[in-house]
Formats: structure tokens, sequence, C-alpha cells
């Protein structure tokens, strides 16, 4: 019995002994909620970030007070040589912990992104409490101010950011398929751009928001250029990630607009090489939704239908040929990855150009198949402006 | 090591009880009735000495032949004994009977005369409640059956209530106890054995099982390990199941008791054996597995679907009332990332004025909570329900509006303390609460790896635990596939068509196996009759 309590205060005091080194509470803790990157002179650079202030977040305690309106973060920034030196100088002015776990939204400024970001990215990635699904952004001007703006929906800037990029509008690229595209054989990557836009509330007030509908281009890990918000469409139509966009066309003949929003698309590349002309076939299939037609077209009509639906292809087209201009031709950066697809194909072609590829890039030659199915055109039947053509509904 | 420490026990446990039993075959009077009357009443005298509440009536049989009636005050019926026994046998007859024998145990109108022969049985006669009657010139006493127990009447169970189904519980007579289960199972395979145990109480413990069903070498055993107990005293089941039961040093109850005779009749019938204690409302059934601990008799007395969701319902608040507490303190010390980034933004708020780590902060609630519900039962009713609402006022509101708990944690504790509830039976909720204690402070030292260490553990016990020998996790562990149909939900009753594999497999066969009620059914069942 003796040796039976040894043994249990013995193994009791291993737990205690340990000290629980790993231990923090929460409240010993500044929850970095997004982060931004800024260069400054001198090849330093600014960190800041967003940390969140418990205090000022209502909750569940009594003390109540400023709802809303003041902010519930705080943004602090250090400047440094790099990132690790100033986080450790940003640690020293902070009386808690920085949390990374997390900060899911990441921003770089267009001056850092076009100095390259594979150096913070190393920082980024070889921390194992920094989420590798963090969202990472390119911002126009200075980055701090992206975390600085008021956000009016979301309590602050980094959820603010997340749900905006989770809808959809914008291309969305986390930590991870960065590090990916970056050590890839398309050797370029693209990354939403943000700008702040603001819009008057009132005389004296304005309203400002981030706006994400841009990319940036990257060649290797540097900055070369951005895209245009229809352009960015393309891109996305390219790599299927098109979710919430409506595309809108006029069918010939008619007067207006039809506009549709897709339900499932579906993007498909096939590459081919015949007598040393590099081809990539592009195939894009798309269900869609009328949401709105101005034009007199009635669409029980089958003939008026495959009319819209060719509009509509010919406009999705043109959209991807435009991105593809932009990205193939002129700034010679693979965003959409052909790469992968010939490699895939043509290993043994792959390795000759290699080492030429963006060159080789704005040889390859682009078929694109559109295909846009219209399977459902809401609750009207009848355009709204065809008055008691037929019977009504 | 246990083993061993256990092996030590027993060793010395076996010493002693043979010695108290040579000190009592010497006290116990073992031996025939003096033929002497007055031999006799000495002897009893003596035994009694210094017991005010033994009785010795002396009175002259028709006027000619000494008697006495030796009863014990408030255990026999009193206006009975005047009325049936005094009144007869003192009238002055002119012929007495020829044999008095005869005569006292056919014509005297008492329901039970019983002719005893040994001072022992006197002497137990008399701390029953039935007098005793020696007269001159016989070489035997005679018991008279006028035994009477103050009873409380038979009420619906306190531990057990339930809203659908048979509302008796189990009184403290073990007669009426009896009589309740007769009254359900009224087959004559129906057995029981009795015993006494306890060497000072001589309470009587009743073996119930049903013959053809329970398994004989599982009897035997129950009835070796009864025989095995020397104590001084039993009063109350739980002196009997930690004397017999498996594993002493286990938290979990290895036999479940019950004050409901529904209850114990549904496990007579998959061929458990009961044990009935005079003295209280508790019957011990046994062998047990964990899956009936956390089944209660209402799942059976309802629709099987509604008794599906209701377990899994159980399976869930398990769950809750064992980890939930710890897996908090484990996520909010050691693995903030885990939390979802609003969730753990507002636990953050509310945790910035609290002066604890969150380990203390939970064992000061839980304890707190433990105590309140062992104080809410301890006192008088009226009291209790006080404490109850000062309880929730200090601990719920008054503690987080002084900063000292945060907000989140009481509803930890709160919903833990509802979980731990949502057991069935009592006894399973206590060993789930007082195992979250330790689960709770590993999950404070070394966080999620630690809980996870925690619950194997517990897993591990449990797969060891034996019930009577059967497996404590089956159908589980060992799997039972088909055993699953009363574990994982509850099948319709007419699916059920086979015992419980384990305690049931002596007699499988339970009912036949076209009960489904279906449009058919009836043409069929006429055919088959036909």
């Amino acid at each position: 019995m003796k040796k039976l309590l040894l043994l249990l205060s013995f193994s009791g005091a291993l737990f205690l002994l340990g000290g629980c080194w790993d231990r923090t509470e929460i409240n010993d803790l500044a929850i970095a909620t997004s982060a931004a990157i800024d260069q400054k002179e001198n090849d330093q650079i600014e960190l800041s970030l967003e940390i969140f202030l418990p205090k000022a977040f209502g909750g569940g305690s009594a003390q109540g007070g400023q709802a809303g309106g003041q902010g519930i973060t705080l943004v602090i920034s250090q400047t440094g040589s790099n990132m690790a030196d100033a986080l450790s100088k940003l640690q020293g002015v902070l009386p808690r912990e920085i949390f990374w776990g997390h900060c899911k939204t990441f921003v770089f400024s267009e001056a850092v992104a076009k100095k390259g970001i594979i150096d913070h990215l190393d920082f980024l990635l070889r921390q194992p409490d920094i989420r590798e699904r963090a969202y990472i952004f390119v911002s126009e001007k200075k980055a701090r101010r992206i975390l600085e703006q008021k956000t009016n929906l979301e309590p602050y800037t980094g959820q603010a950011l997340l749900e905006q990029t989770d809808f959809g509008i914008g291309m969305r690229v986390t930590m991870q398929e960065l590090d990916e595209m970056l050590v890839s054989r398309m050797q370029s990557a693209a990354l939403p751009y943000l700008k702040i836009k603001t819009q008057k509330k009132s005389e004296e007030e304005k309203f400002r928001f981030a706006d994400i509908s841009g990319v940036a281009v990257f060649r290797k890990d540097k900055m070369i250029g951005r895209l245009s918000e229809e352009r960015t469409r393309g891109l996305l139509w390219l790599r299927d990630e098109i979710k919430g966009y409506t595309v809108s066309a006029s069918p010939p003949g008619v007067n207006g607009v039809v506009s549709v929003n897709p339900v499932s698309v579906y993007s498909k590349m096939t590459p081919s090489i015949v007598d040393g002309k590099w081809r990539i076939l592009l195939t894009i299939k798309t269900d869609g939704v009328i949401v709105q037609n101005s034009t007199p077209l009635d669409f029980f009509n089958p003939t008026s239908l495959a009319s819209v639906e060719a509009a509509l292809q010919d406009s999705i087209e043109t959209r991807v040929r435009e991105s593809l201009e932009k990205t193939q031709h002129q700034m010679k950066a693979d965003v959409a990855n052909f790469a992968a697809e010939f490699y895939r194909e043509y290993p043994e072609e792959w390795k000759q150009v290699e080492n030429h590829w963006p060159e080789k890039l704005s040889e390859v030659e682009v078929e694109v198949d559109a295909r846009m199915i219209i399977r459902s055109q809401g609750n009207l039947i009848l355009p709204a402006n065809e008055k008691e053509g037929g019977e009504q509904w | 090591m246990i083993r061993n420490v256990s092996k030590l026990l027993k060793h010395t446990k076996g010493q002693k009880s043979k010695k108290e039993e040579i000190n009592q075959a010497a006290s116990k009077p073992q031996d025939p009735l003096y033929p002497n009357f007055n031999d006799n009443v000495e002897a009893l005298r003596s035994i009694y000495k210094d017991c005010s509440d033994v009785i010795f009536r002396s009175f002259s049989l028709f006027g000619k032949t000494r008697a006495i009636v030796i009863y014990m005050e408030g255990l026999s019926d009193v206006q009975s004994l005047e009325e049936y026994v005094f009144t007869p046998l003192t009238k002055e007859s002119t012929d007495p009977p020829s044999s008095l024998s005869d005569f006292l145990v056919h014509q005297l109108p008492v329901a039970k005369v019983t002719k005893i022969h040994l001072l022992a049985d006197c002497i137990e006669s008399i701390s029953t409640g039935n007098p005793v009657l020696l007269c001159e010139g016989q070489s035997s006493a005679f018991s008279l059956g006028l035994a009477k127990s103050e009873n409380r009447s038979i009420e619906e169970p306190m531990a057990e209530s339930s809203i659908k189904g048979p509302r008796q519980g189990f009184i403290e007579s073990l007669q009426v106890n009896i009589s309740l289960l007769r009254k359900i199972i009224k087959t004559p395979a129906f057995k029981m054995r009795s015993l006494k145990i306890g060497t000072h109480t001589q309470t009587t413990v009743t073996l119930a099982y049903i013959e053809g069903l329970a398994d004989p070498t599982l009897i035997e055993e129950a009835q070796n390990r009864l025989n095995g107990i020397d104590i001084d005293g039993v009063l109350e089941s739980e002196y009997i199941e930690e004397l017999i039961e498996d594993n002493p040093y286990s938290p979990f109850p290895q036999i479940l008791s019950t004050e409901r005779p529904d209850v114990v009749c549904a496990n007579l019938l998959e061929g458990r054996i009961a044990i009935l204690v005079d003295g209280t409302p508790f019957t011990l059934i046994a062998p047990v597995s964990f899956a009936s601990l956390l089944q209660s008799q209402e799942d059976f007395y309802q629709r099987s679907i509604i008794s599906t969701m209701i377990r899994w319902m159980r399976f869930f608040f398990l769950g809750v009332a064992l980890l939930f507490p710890a897996l908090y303190v484990a996520v909010t010390t050691f693995h903030q990332e885990m939390l979802p980034t609003a969730l753990l933004l507002s636990i953050a708020s509310s945790r910035e004025n609290v002066p604890f780590p969150a380990i203390v902060e939970v064992l000061i609630m839980e304890i707190a909570f433990e105590a309140l519900r062992e104080a809410g039962i301890r006192l008088p009713r009226q009291i209790g329900s006080a404490v109850s609402i000062v309880g929730a006022l200090v601990i719920g509101q008054a503690s987080v509006e002084a900063g000292l708990v945060s907000a989140p944690m009481v509803i930890v504790v709160a919903l833990t303390g509802v979980a731990s509830f949502m057991m069935p039976r009592y006894i399973t909720g206590i060993s789930i609460r007082m195992l979250r204690f330790p689960l709770i402070i590993l999950g404070g030292t070394l966080g999620l790896l630690g809980v996870v260490m925690g619950f194997i553990a517990i897993v591990i016990h449990l797969c060891t635990l034996r019930s009577f020998g059967e497996p404590y996790l089956a159908p589980v562990a060992p799997l039972q596939t088909k055993e699953l149909k009363d574990f994982l939900w509850r099948s319709p009753l007419w699916m059920m068509n086979r015992r419980p594999h384990l305690t049931g497999d002596y007699n499988e066969h339970r009912q036949s196996s076209h009960l489904s009620p279906n449009p058919k059914a009836g043409g069929e069942a006429k055919n088959r009759q036909e």
C-alpha cells in the first residue's frame, strides 16, 4: 500500500513538475487577426498587426459601453530588417504574447510585392503557429491602411476581408497555394489585389471599403503588374473559381441585355503539341440562371434561348481571351498554369522549354470552347416589359 | 501491484473470519430445548437479560398447566395475541384437550403455528416478532405467526421516477418487496433462496431468479459469494454489493441497484439474478454491463424511435459529462487555435477580468457545484430548495458579475451538471462526475494529450472490468453485432426475439419471430392456428 501511494504521488507530481510549460491563458494572449507588411527605406520593412482588444469587445460582461463604433482592434506596427526582426520588436512593445493562430489574412503592399515576397513567405511558412490557410493579398498603397480602415458590417478588418474573399467575387489564394504556385513549374503567381475605395456617406463623412476585384500578377516572386476587374473575371473562369459573378450579353439583332448568373462552372485544359505547335484547348461549361432580361425575347422559344446562349458564350470567350492576352502575351506570366498541363502530357517536350518557359508561353495557341446552358429563367416567364403579350401566370 | 495488495488483503480477511466463526459457534445456543419447562424459561431469561423490550407473560393453560408466552414489544401483534391466544387458552375448561400439542397446532385460530425444538429457533422466532409459547410438560415450543411490522406504504420510487410505466417502488420490507415481484412474475419457475447475513442484524437476504432462464452456474456463484459474507450487520444492499462485486477498486458500479420491481423483473427475464435485502428498498441485479447502466426502464415503455433518440442523446451527454470541462480547459489554455475565431474572441473578452487560470476556475466551479448538489440532497427538502436558489445566484450570477469566474465557464459547468443528471441510473452519474476531476487536471497540465490519455485509461479500465464474470463493455467489447440492437439503438420489441448473449445464453428463445405487426399477420396467425 505504501508503495502504491508513493507511486501515485510520484506520478502525480510528474504532471505538475512539468510546470505546464506550454500553458497560456487566453488573457495572456495578444490575438492577431490580420497582418500587413509595408516597405520602408533602407530595405527595412514595417510589420503591422491588427490586435484584438478583449476589453473593447462588449460580449457578455456587464460593463457594456462602446457598442460597435469604436473598433475592437488596434493596429500596431514596428520596423525591422525582416519579418522576424520586426516581430521581435513588436513583441517588445506588447505586454501579451502575440498569438498567430487566428491571423487569417496577410496583406503585402505593392512596393513589397515588387521587391519580392519569397523572403517574407519563408518566415510565415516556417512558423508552426501561423495558419497555412490564411489568405494573402496585395494592396495598392500602404498595407497598414487596409488594416486601419473602419469596417462597417464586420467587427474588424481581418474578418471583413475574409468574408469578402469567401464570397468568391475576387481571387482567393491561401498561403499554401501561393507557396505551391511559386515553387511550381508555372514560375508565376497571382494574388488578389486590394484597393481602398471611398464613398460619401454624408457631407463630411466618407465611407471606405476594400475592393478586392483585381489581381496582382507575379513572375517568380516579384509582382509585375495587375489585371483589371474584367480581366480578373476572365482569369477566374480559366481557373474554375468563378462563383458570384453575373455575365451579361446582348444577343444579335435585338435591343437590350440578358444577364445570367453561373450556377456551376466546369473548365478543363487539354494541351496538345502538333508539328511543334503548342496548343491548349480550353473547355468551359457553364450552367446559368437568367437574372435579368431587358430584351423582348421569350425564352420558351428554343431558338431565342439558343441565340442568347451563343451570345453569352461569346462574352465568356472574349473575357477569357482578354485576360489571356494580358497575362500570356504582355506579362508572360503563366497564371492559368498551362505549364502543369503540358508537363503532365508531354514531359519530354516540357524539359526542353523549361528554362525559357515565359518566352515559350506567349507562343502557345489557345482555343476557347465556351458552352453556356441556361437551366432556369427565374420566376418570370415573359420579359417584364412585354405587356399582356400572352397568358399571365 | 494493486492486485498483490488486494491479494494480501483477502488473505488477512480470510484468517479473521475463521476466528470469528469460532467465537460465534461458542456463543450461539444451538442446543435443543431442555425437557424441563423451568430450565427453558430460565435459559431464555438469561439470554434476554437486560432486554427491556422482551415480554415474558406467564399464565396458566386452562387454569391447570403453567405456560409462558415470550414476545418482543412492538414486533408482535398484541391485540391478536390477546384475542386469539390468551382468550381461548386461559378459559377455565373442565376437559382439557387430550394432546396439548395437537390442540395448539390444529385448533388455535392463528394462521401459522410451528413447533420448534431448538433454543436458537426460539430466539429467532422471538426476534422476528413471532411470540413463542412454552408449556409445562411439552418438550417443544410453539412459534405463533403473529408478527406485525410497521411498513411505509408503497410509493413511487424516489430515485427512479418515470413518466410512463408502473409507479410502484420497493419499500423497506422484504416480504412486501417479494410480493411485488411475485405479482408481476407469476410462474412457479420464479425461485427465491433466502439466507441470513449479519451476526447481529440477522438480515434476510433473498436471491431471486427464474429457473430455466438464469444460468445455474451464475446462481451458484452468487450463492457462494453470499455465503462467504461474514459481517456484523447489513443495513443496506450496498453492504452486500461491496462485498460481492468483482473489482472493489473500480469507480464504476458492477452491480445495478434499483428500487423498481419492473426493472428487477425485466432483468430476471433476461436471465439475471436479483438480490433482495430486508430493510432497504434497493435491490441488487447482477451481472450488469455498462450498456445497461445507460438504459432506463422507460426506454422500453415508449416508442422505439423515441427511445433510440433519447439513447443517442444519452451517449452524447455521457461524453459531455465526462469530457466537456476537461476539453474546455485544454483548448483554452493550450490549443487556442482550435476554437473558431469568433468564439475565441468572445471567450477572451469574458475572461479578461478573471484572476484565476482556467483550470483553477473550472475546479472552483465544479467543486462548488458538487457541494451544492450534496447540500441540496442532505438537507430537509424545504431548506434544500433554499440552498439551490442561493447557490444558483451565487455561483451563476454573482461570481460572474464580480469577475471571479467567466460566463462561458458557468455555461460549461452548468451544461456538464445537467449532462451528468441525464444518466438514468444515479450511480452511473456519480462515477462519471467523479472521473471528471482527474480529467480536468490532466487537461490543465498536459492539454488535449492529457485528456486523451485519461480517456484511454478509462476505456482500458472498462475493458478489464467484469460483473459476475461477464465483460462490462459488452456488447461493444467483445463485439456482439447482434446485441447492438439494444445498445446503439432500441429495436422494436418484435425484433428482440432472443435474450441477450452472455446472460441469456442459457435459454436464448425469448419470443416467436413472427411478431411484427403487418396487414398479413392477422391472416397468417389464423392460418397457423388452423
